[in-house]
């Protein structure tokens, strides 16, 4: 992939609206002064009817590969917003935790079975009235970024991740695995799945990679594939949009042509 | 400490059941007690690899129900002593059997064998999750052709996530002589995909066919053949040998073809 030559990139004309994607409906975790948030999304939230076992991937996922997020034995409180859980998912989830050092000591809910389990298991339980009936949209997501997402993993075929903030992801983003981020996009290996970076609508956003061979790249609105005949060497390399669609610079370069013009 | 390993591949056809069958008995070689459990049901095929197909009188579906004990359900190998197999139903889906109950009867079994080998069935629907429920370990086969591979790795992501995260990878079907002429993914090739550890090439072979419609595992043959060797080799490394790989590419390594390399540079 080269900057200069148009037929490497092509740039659909779908409209902005259409594109922009909901970075907030998956499991997060997040750090909040001494404790780390665990946030299950609102079922409202989860496209199609999301299982239990796809929550619970998810949330394999994102403990494995964050280990270096949080320090030994941190305390997690589980944010279970309006899912229903019972004594034994609860359960799961605290030994889920309890693997990589963390420990779950308070859980938050809107329902009220949710409440019950937790308390007959022991935890602190925090029960909030519903914000908002589940016909009505969930409130606007904040506009500011979330903090980065640091993932040590191999984004495999089928695991999709997306984030409100930029996601760094030191390993392999394989083919048939999907990255989704309303920041950037930072790839420390190869990327040859598909790299959303900007989801929200925001054209600045890039993506970088160690090694660019990606089956799609999409920032914002603009999508572009990769070229038929793969180049003979690999450089890292970043994407950004221009007027004309995505472009790919070399990185080395990258800083020289757009960083210092710009500023 | 008895080990209960999950062969698994995503993709139907890449030589699970054949790879099962074949490391059930290169294992009992070695002297342990192993037996061999198809998760495939519906479309049970082990037994008939194995050439047991006419002694299957009780499955898994049967011990699960309580119909019958579980030592009725188990079918010995007269072959090769130490290999036994737990059949799976012809007549159910793979929804007749829950995880728990499927992690309740490996349990069972790993007390009295030294391997529990899970044949997994094609997809990763509720017949895969039965079968990798009570699994601590997998060995994943795949052909090195890109479908196959990229089904493995949305497998080795699922293990994960299901904390199985000693995956070993075999590669089923090379053709030495197409991967010289750059015709189909290399093991090297496979392997910087999956970035799992490889335990074993196995060479494609007509043979292989030949002693699966017979019954007869290459790997009870008195004088093995390459692919033969090759699965012993497997069930060696399972046993903690080093042992090195197969030469695969060695014999296509002659004039003509270093000289053609010579001409493409």
């Amino acid at each position: 992939m080269t900057s200069d030559s148009a037929e490497h990139t092509q740039v659909s004309p779908v409209t902005q609206s259409d594109l922009t994607v909901d970075c907030h409906v998956q499991v997060r975790l997040k750090s909040e002064g001494e404790h780390i948030l665990l946030i299950l999304p609102l079922e409202a939230e989860m496209p199609g009817a999301a299982t239990w076992s796809d929550l619970w991937q998810q949330l394999k996922h994102r403990l494995n590969a964050g280990d270096r997020f949080w320090q030994a034995n941190s305390t997690v409180h589980l944010m279970a917003q309006d899912r229903l859980l019972d004594g034994q998912k609860l359960q799961e989830i605290a030994d889920a935790l309890s693997e990589v050092q963390l420990q779950l000591v308070r859980v938050d809910t809107t329902r009220r079975q949710t409440a019950v389990a937790a308390a007959a298991a022991g935890y602190s339980v925090e029960q909030q009235p519903p914000a908002y009936s589940l016909n009505q949209k969930p409130p606007e997501p904040a506009q500011l970024l979330a903090e980065p997402l640091y993932l040590q993993i191999t984004v495999r075929s089928g695991v999709e991740i997306r984030h409100p903030g930029t996601i760094v992801i030191l390993g392999d983003l394989n083919p048939g695995g999907t990255v989704v981020a309303a920041g950037d996009i930072f790839v420390w290996g190869r990327l040859r799945g598909v790299a959303h970076a900007g989801a929200a609508g925001n054209r600045e956003c890039r993506i970088m990679a160690l090694q660019m061979e990606p089956t799609q790249l999409r920032i914002a609105d603009a999508v572009a594939r990769a070229p038929q005949t793969p180049p003979a060497q690999f450089y890292p390399e970043v994407a950004y949009v221009a007027p004309e669609g995505i472009r790919i610079a070399r990185a080395t370069d990258f800083a020289k042509t757009h960083l210092l013009l710009n500023s | 400490m008895s080990r209960i390993i999950v062969i698994t591949s995503g993709k139907g056809g890449v030589g699970k059941t054949t790879v099962t069958a074949n490391l059930g008995i290169a294992i009992a070689r070695l002297g342990r007690k192993v037996v061999l459990v198809d998760a495939d049901f519906g479309l049970r095929n082990l037994d008939l690899l194995l050439g047991l197909e006419n002694r299957v009188v009780y499955t898994a579906i049967e011990v699960i129900a309580g119909q019958c004990r579980l030592e009725q359900a188990l079918v010995k190998d007269k072959r090769q002593e130490g290999v036994v197999l737990l059949p799976a139903a012809q007549s159910r889906t793979k929804e007749a059997v829950k995880p728990d109950q499927m992690k309740k009867l490996l349990s069972v079994l790993a007390e009295k064998f030294d391997y529990v080998i899970v044949d997994s069935p094609a997809g990763i629907e509720m017949g895969f999750q039965n079968a990798i429920a009570a699994a601590k370990e997998a060995l994943i086969v795949t052909t090195p052709e890109i479908a196959a591979v990229r089904d493995a790795d949305r497998v080795v992501g699922l293990l994960e996530a299901q904390g199985i995260k000693r995956t070993h990878l075999i590669v089923n079907r090379l053709k030495p002589a197409m991967v010289q002429a750059e015709q189909m993914m290399s093991v090297q090739d496979v392997q910087e995909l999956l970035a799992i550890p490889l335990i074993g090439v196995i060479p494609d072979d007509e043979r292989v066919i030949v002693s699966s419609n017979r019954g007869e595992p290459l790997a009870l043959a008195e004088h093995l053949s390459l692919p033969g060797l090759a699965l012993h080799n497997i069930a060696r490394r399972l046993e903690g040998e080093q042992i090195p790989f197969l030469d695969l590419m060695g014999e296509q390594d002659n004039f003509l073809s270093r000289l053609r390399r010579l001409f493409r540079g």
